[in-house]
């Protein structure tokens, strides 16, 4: 099991791909066609209305699986495309005499067009607010369609009776099959790893040069055309439409307990819960129908404290559909040493220049006036006490915080107005104080996530296999992040910066902590950083032993201002160094 | 004249969404859950004093204390059994209590239909009116606007001035701290969410008097009560209830010039449009 659902901190080591796997998946497809068709063929006409709830229910849970479990957006509001769905069928049908098959399709275009309009707005707000925001959404268009009298109004709108119960049946089979091969190709493409990296940390998705909002939009947008769909193919189905039935709420609540119950995040989660409670639970509770949304109720949450992964992660601990490890090769590859970008540069052009830099925090003046250029070639290393500013100075470059005045320029042009992932993509890199992982995903997931959004974006397996050969974590390529040792950690977090074959790195404290050996393991890393195309350093540390003999120049930081910027040797035997470092002796 | 009865009555239903919405952020505060069965809870005890009261003719009023005990009993039952074990779940702890509490909000609404069905009710109490001059104020909103303001400037006092209530603001800023100080930061917890929860009940029991409810309502006070809580803030008592009393005066004068439908719809229409100006805003305060 993966994600945020996933209690333990163990986990299995998944499996690379192979093609069983893809042979896997087309047998499950064909079967599941298999079966689908012989129920109207063979089966009752109640059996048929039962394998079409079930069918929507699946298309449901896998959409909103795709928002909400590999993207990490916890939506209580899909089914506001459900009545936008059917309302569209609706309509066509109407008051244009469209055949029922195209309005259906209407639906699903009508609500991915809403989806890629609403997407960026709702999709800005995180957690609970974007939770609670679809639900709004869903409210408000109660209401709208309640107003509403050219779509029915209040009371509700009829269509015309469906004559053919197997034609409705069939596309719902489809519908569920599409969702279900959306989200196969979620678990195995890079666009689920980018989908995931959002969901496992969207701050540090950003800092490898994931578009991480088209790629939440995308995400959306699949997951809301399905329950266009359904939501027509229902209207259709039932010959009628209210406002309170297509914004039903409860929808939302059995697809979420569906799904839930399965394994979210998962491919086979939402299909293997939904037909669990569907055929079980629904015929069981056929005579206790009043009590069934309490009683679903009771199974999300006994589902969250008891195992938040769903039946899949109990069916994973006998070894049975396991997760596989997005785009892994069946053995590490040897890979290639990449090619060298020409930067263009002299070795006596400035790489980076900060003019002026400021930043205010409130009444804080966290960073004063603050100027540097560093060549192409060089290290530079930025010292000072606790609250100097440095990591302030390192967030302001690289675009997390918006500095108060000054300007930076990169390779000559200015990138202060630029946001992160654009100077990402310039050749800025950098490292988190704390390792910012993706911790429920593997070694190389977070390698090759970074070299999908480097420079060797078209070769980003081979490129990554050599990242990781090259640091020394190609022994442990197939491990959970969750086991490494925070050493380790250290090196892969490097690793992945490396792997976007940046120009400039940006490394703060990425000694902090660590053993003599660590240190040397990392120390050894930062003198080959040229073999990874990197012309040029900037640290922040505290161990100041550890980073002198590698710096060719030093920059200290007091309350925010420059106080030195030379050599380390004439740095360290600065007086003025020395009393911001262990303070005035006494004679003030 | 009229002007000033619908800012007096704005003023009054804002009281009472004081009580529902710092309910919500005192266990948003220490625990970094939004309770969505908050609603519920309101609705529950509403639905409950109107049935009590009609039984046996006691004044809503005398069932508050009732409630109020009752509801904090249940809140403290439920607190270790469904949030406690997430409160060590790091960064997921807050969309687990999410879908936790979305749980619970469908076991409470069901259980309230089943007791009670799904008819809206209201309490006839106080119907009567005082006019001053142009200026007629209903009764019961007046009591209700007053005991909830009531019972807020309590829980101020409460938190600002006791040495428990401090220890609960304490363990919102920082449980790692207050724990460090030797607060115990399981009990705070306990103790905010049994609160919580019996402060929503209280403001059910006092708004079935001016609000006819129904279970189905509960979605809709949840949606109430994050959406001040949202733009006062999370974890903010100023901010909250600057938020809620704004919130009260805007729905009334909606309620007056657009209809009831308009002034339910408002709290989404406002969220919505929240999020389209200043989204920085929003986020930030979570």
């Amino acid at each position: 099991m993966i994600g945020m659902w996933s209690r333990s901190k163990k986990g299995h080591i998944p499996m690379p791909h192979t093609n069983r796997i893809k042979v896997g998946y087309l047998v499950t497809a064909v079967a599941f066609l298999a079966v689908a068709i012989s129920i109207p063929a063979f089966g009752s006409e109640y059996t048929a209305q039962l394998a079409t709830d079930i069918l929507s229910f699946v298309a449901l849970g896998y959409s909103w699986n795709l928002i909400s479990g590999f993207a990490g957006y916890i939506s209580f509001g899909q089914v506001s495309f459900f009545g936008l769905g059917a309302y569209t069928t609706a309509v066509l049908v109407n008051h244009f005499d469209i055949p029922w098959y195209v309005a259906v399709c209407c639906g699903g275009i009508v609500t991915a067009i809403v989806a890629a309009i609403f997407g960026p707005i709702m999709l800005r707000l995180r957690g609970i607010l974007f939770a609670l925001g679809m639900l709004g959404l869903a409210r408000i268009l109660t209401v709208v369609f309640s107003d509403w009298d050219y779509a029915g109004g209040a009371a509700g709108t009829t269509l015309p009776p469906e004559l053919n119960p197997n034609a409705v049946y069939i596309g719902m089979a489809l519908t569920a099959l599409c969702a279900f091969a959306v989200n196969a190709y979620f678990a195995r493409s890079g666009l689920g790893l980018d989908a995931m990296s959002v969901r496992e940390d969207e701050d540090a998705a950003g800092a490898l040069g994931v578009p991480t909002t088209r790629v939440k939009v995308i995400t959306f947008i699949l997951s809301a055309v399905f329950p266009g769909l359904v939501g027509g193919l229902i209207a259709w189905n039932r010959s009628y439409l209210d406002p309170a039935s297509a914004f039903d709420p409860t929808l939302d609540l059995q697809t979420i307990v569906f799904t839930l119950f399965g394994g979210i995040g998962t491919v086979w989660g939402p299909l293997i819960g939904t037909s669990v409670l569907m055929l079980i639970g629904e015929q069981l509770l056929i005579h206790f129908s009043s009590l069934k949304l309490a009683l679903y109720g009771a199974v999300v949450i006994a589902t969250v404290l008891m195992f938040p992964g769903g039946l899949v992660s109990l069916l994973n601990r006998f070894g049975l559909l396991k997760r596989k490890l997005i785009l892994a090769p069946p053995e590490l590859p040897l890979g290639n040493a990449p090619v060298a970008i020409d930067t263009g540069l002299d070795a006596s052009d400035s790489l980076l220049e900060v003019r002026d830099l400021s930043v205010r925090f409130g009444g804080l003046l966290a960073l004063d006036n603050v100027s540097f250029k560093l060549r192409r070639g060089e290290t530079l290393s930025i010292i000072g006490a606790n609250g100097a500013g440095k990591t302030t100075l390192f967030n302001a470059i690289t675009g997390f915080v918006q500095p108060t005045g000054g300007e930076i320029l990169f390779r000559g042009s200015t990138v202060s107005a630029l946001p992160v992932i654009d100077r990402v993509h310039l050749g800025m890199a950098r490292t988190f104080q704390i390792p910012r992982l993706l911790s429920e995903l593997s070694v190389w997931e977070n390698v090759v996530l970074a070299a999908r959004h480097g420079r060797q974006k078209h070769q980003p397996v081979q490129h990554a296999a050599w990242v990781l050969r090259t640091v020394g974590l190609d022994q442990m390529w197939l491990e959970p992040v969750a086991r490494l040792t925070p050493g380790r950690q250290r090196e892969l977090e490097l690793a992945r910066v490396l792997a976007l074959q940046p120009d400039l790195v940006f490394l703060d404290e990425v000694m902090a902590g660590m053993t003599k050996e660590e240190q040397e393991r990392v120390r050894s890393i930062i003198r080959r950083m040229s073999d990874f195309g990197v012309v040029g350093i900037v640290c922040v540390e505290h161990v100041i032993a550890a980073i002198a003999d590698l710096s060719d120049r030093m920059l200290v930081l007091d309350f925010g201002r420059k106080i030195a910027d030379s050599k380390p040797t004439e740095v360290l035997n600065d007086p003025v160094v020395i009393k911001a470092y262990l303070g005035e002796v006494s004679d003030a | 004249m009229l002007a000033v009865q619908l800012l007096i009555n704005g003023v009054l239903l804002g009281g009472t969404y004081v009580l529902i919405a710092q309910s919500l952020n005192l266990i948003f505060g220490v625990m970094r859950v939004v309770n969505l069965a908050h609603g519920s809870f309101i609705v529950m005890a509403g639905l409950f004093t109107f049935w009590l009261s009609a039984r046996t003719g006691l004044s809503p009023l005398i069932v508050l204390p009732i409630v109020f005990v009752v509801s904090f009993v249940v809140g403290g039952l439920l607190q270790p059994v469904l949030i406690e074990p997430l409160m060590n779940q790091g960064r997921r702890a807050e969309l687990l209590s999410l879908m936790v509490t979305f749980g619970l909000d469908y076991v409470l609404v069901q259980i309230a239909l089943h007791v009670w069905g799904a008819d809206y009710v209201s309490l006839p109490y106080l119907q009567s009116t005082w006019t001053f001059g142009a200026i007629t104020l209903s009764k019961a909103l007046l009591v209700v606007g007053l005991f909830a303001v009531g019972i807020v400037a309590l829980l101020y006092f409460g938190l600002n001035y006791t040495s428990f209530g401090k220890s609960l603001l304490a363990a919102s800023q920082s449980p790692v701290g207050a724990a460090c100080c030797g607060i115990n930061v399981r009990r705070v917890r306990l103790f905010a969410f049994a609160l919580g929860v019996a402060l929503a009940s209280s403001a059910g029991t006092l708004l079935i008097m001016i609000l006819p409810m129904a279970a189905e309502s509960a979605d809709n006070l949840t949606i109430l009560a994050f959406v001040i809580v949202a733009l006062g803030g999370l974890g903010e008592y100023a901010g909250v209830t600057i938020a809620a009393l704004l919130l009260g005066l805007a729905q009334s004068l909606a309620g007056y010039f657009f209809g009831g439908d308009v002034a339910n719809v408002l709290p989404f229409v406002i969220l919505i449009a929240v999020m389209l100006l200043w989204p920085q805003g929003l986020r930030r305060a979570a």
